[in-house]
């Protein structure tokens, strides 16, 4: 199999556009009906989860919600499994969660208490800033990186490939909150750095092969030549590094428990799109970079 | 030669090392894994103290950690986070409730009389004049009530206070953070000198843990500002559990789906990955128990994910050398050559991922950070068994000629030239 990434470039920024452009409607849409991109989780909104688990069997969700609601209004109420009952509801003063704790004994008789989230409207902000922070930062150490390992215009397609990640793992989940109510939370946070990390050293792979073939065939091939060449060689790493990336992603969104699951999601999204980004896009924006830069034929230039 | 002979008593040292490590050494599993409450407190400035400053905050968490303490938690943790917040982890607590309504209180004592009008007045008594607060059953068996102890200048206080108010009829009142507990009233007998002996019970209609809970705090002593819990998460034992028996198995079902992978693409060199991958994952363990990290479910799944991301330095390598086979250069030269020109690759690749492990690192908080420690860890481990590791094994098995063939490399069509 022979890739001509320079001939076909067109078709495969057209694939990526209209999956980003996807993304970015459900984000819009998001933004009017829920007032953020993202349905954002219990760790950015603040707000109480108690799960409960009840033994042998936990009772029909419509006999929990008139005790809840009696307290605390219409709530969002979720059977886990056979056993578990999961209650969110605004952030709960102690002594208000110890009520409802009080009032769901009294009706429904014996549980135990699996987990309890309670997070402050404040602290919701600090992580989701935090979180911002980190991502803006990341990218301004990478990016600094790449610049100096390689040369400027490297470091802007692989940055421009690194928002496309970035963009369609956003996307894609914006669109399962609206369609599953899928919501984000620290750890897709995570998720999304690790792609960022995962998606640069895709393309450096690529990239360094770039670089490596201009030093020895830039006198006898054009740039987009060398470009496709070196997509081709190292096609089937990118492939296996996936691969391999995926199997271990696999198990843990099938069977981890409800946090990992779409903690690895997130990762089985993003690497995709890495790869593909890697393999389709950056190397393809750096032949229209040059080409855009050069009217005259690409005299590639022997680099360090 | 000799220097690889050196490189595998190396690896060997390293193997054995990491195997004594893990067998001995206890893994330190996080609140989510085991079970347990973490709590965050918010200071608030009060009136009395308008501005929460370092050393305020230093007083708040020396009072909380008495308040632990009180709760008899083995293996909590306070400590301060941020410029104005505490964190609590209580493995192991059962009743996350009676923690926070512990902490959260500002619990402070005060000593009023009553003034003609049934208004109470404050005295110059308070909680900082204790020095020992303790649960006793009431003696008609019906109830707690609660004892405390007067430092000397405490004592002589109590001791005025109460002659002032004995026989007169007016209450002694008991006040925490502004709620009356206690409002007794002080016999006649005690006209002359009050109450001395530097004792006295608090007598208010108790249950063995409101007077338990009571005796924590007051000998703790008061904040010095107001705490809000703004972040409770609390996981029981058994979800903790469930929890590591699932990344347990995901994780071995990964893994061996990875290794199969690894043989099945690369023979020989897969084989040889599969090894360092297994040595990878020891040492990275044995790494993890020595720091030590505490392992949290991201943690785990950030080590999941390292081994995913381990065998991609290999894959780099064979591929590499599997391009100079069919170029038609021999084995020996091959496999150099692989391990060489793949090295800049891995090393940039590996870069780019310690500089998000690194901001992960300093910005996350808790279950973030672990995530990042223990992927920037397997990155490390990796460069060395990856690289190492695998390219010692590979060379020494071409000292065996029948293993010299570019078959067993997953190369065909191309002449067996391999010869040294």
């Amino acid at each position: 199999m022979e890739l001509k990434i320079s001939k076909t470039k067109n078709l495969y920024f057209a694939l990526s556009a209209a999956l980003i452009v996807a993304g970015l409607i459900a984000m819009v849409i998001s933004w009017i009906t829920l007032g953020a991109p993202l349905r954002l989780g219990l760790d950015f909104t603040g707000g109480t989860l108690v799960q409960l688990r009840f033994s042998p069997k936990a009772p029909a969700i419509e006999a929990v919600r008139p005790v809840v609601e009696k307290q605390l209004g219409i709530t969002n109420i979720q059977q886990i499994g056979d056993q578990n009952i999961a209650i969110r509801t605004r952030s709960l003063s102690t002594d208000e969660r110890t009520k409802l704790q009080e009032q769901l004994r009294a009706s429904l008789g014996k549980f135990e208490i699996e987990r309890i989230e309670t997070v402050g409207p404040t602290i919701g902000q600090e992580l989701l800033t935090n979180g911002l922070l980190a991502l803006g930062l990341s990218l301004v150490g990478i990016l600094a990186y790449l610049a100096f390992r390689f040369q400027f215009d490297y470091a802007i397609c692989a940055s421009i490939a690194l928002f496309h990640d970035v963009l369609v793992l956003l996307g894609i989940f914006s669109i399962l909150g609206l369609l599953f109510g899928v919501e984000v939370d620290t750890l897709f946070v995570v998720a999304l750095l690790t792609v960022v990390g995962f998606s640069v050293q895709d393309t450096v792979v690529v990239y360094d092969r770039i670089r490596e073939n201009l030093k020895f065939q830039s006198r006898k091939k054009t740039f987009p030549d060398i470009v496709d060449d070196s997509v081709n060689q190292t096609l089937v790493r990118s492939i296996n590094t996936t691969v391999t990336a995926q199997l271990v992603l696999l198990p843990l969104a099938i069977f981890g428990g409800e946090t990992i699951r779409l903690f690895a999601l997130a990762l089985i999204v993003g690497f995709l799109s890495g790869t593909y980004s890697s393999i389709f896009n950056a190397s393809a924006l750096l032949i229209w970079w040059r080409e855009r830069k050069t009217t005259a034929p690409v005299t590639a230039k022997a680099q360090k | 030669m000799r220097q690889r002979t050196w490189l595998l008593l190396l690896v060997a040292v390293v193997i054995v090392g990491s195997i004594l490590i893990i067998a001995t050494k206890p893994t330190i599993l996080g609140l989510d894994l085991q079970g347990g409450s973490q709590l965050t407190l918010q200071a608030k400035p009060s009136e009395k103290v308008k501005q929460v400053t370092p050393e305020v905050m230093k007083g708040v968490a020396a009072v909380v950690e008495q308040r632990v303490n009180g709760l008899g938690v083995s293996e909590a943790l306070v400590q301060l986070k941020g410029s104005d917040q505490v964190l609590v982890q209580l493995p192991g607590v059962k009743d996350p409730a009676q923690a926070e309504r512990l902490l959260g209180d500002t619990a402070q004592l005060e000593f009023r009389k009553e003034v003609p009008g049934g208004k109470f007045e404050k005295t110059d008594l308070g909680g900082t004049d204790l020095t020992n607060a303790f649960p006793q059953a009431l003696q008609g068996g019906q109830g707690w009530e609660v004892g405390i102890e007067f430092t000397g200048p405490g004592g002589d206080k109590f001791a005025r206070i109460t002659r002032e108010l004995a026989g007169t009829g007016r209450r002694l009142g008991i006040f925490l953070d502004n709620k009356p507990i206690s409002t007794p009233t002080v016999g006649v007998e005690f006209v002359d000198r009050g109450i001395t002996g530097g004792k006295a019970v608090i007598t208010g209609r108790f249950s063995a843990q409101e007077a338990s809970e009571l005796g924590i705090k007051l000998k703790a002593g008061a904040l010095p500002v107001p705490v809000e819990v703004i972040e409770n998460r609390t996981v029981s034992a058994t979800l903790g559990a469930d929890s590591v028996r699932q990344s347990l198995y995901t994780g071995i079902a990964g893994t061996i789906l990875v290794l199969l992978f690894m043989i099945a693409f690369y023979r020989l060199p897969g084989l040889v990955a599969d090894v360092a991958l297994v040595i990878y994952g020891l040492t990275t363990f044995a790494i993890f128990k020595l720091v030590p990290v505490t392992l949290t479910l991201p943690g785990i799944a950030g080590f999941i994910l390292s081994v995913g991301m381990a065998v991609d330095a290999n894959v780099l390598i064979f591929e590499r050398t599997k391009e100079e086979l069919r170029s038609g250069k021999q084995l020996f030269t091959s496999v150099e050559a692989g391990f060489q020109r793949a090295f800049s690759s891995i090393l940039d690749a590996h870069v780019t991922s310690l500089i998000t492990c690194a901001v992960l690192f300093f910005l996350g908080t808790g279950l973030v950070k672990g995530f990042a420690l223990t992927l920037a860890i397997g990155l490390l481990v990796n460069l060395f068994t990856a690289i190492t590791v695998s390219r010692t094994f590979l060379l020494t098995m071409l000292n065996f000629s029948n293993l010299r063939k570019p078959a067993l490399f997953g190369v065909t069509g191309v002449p067996a030239k391999a010869v040294r």
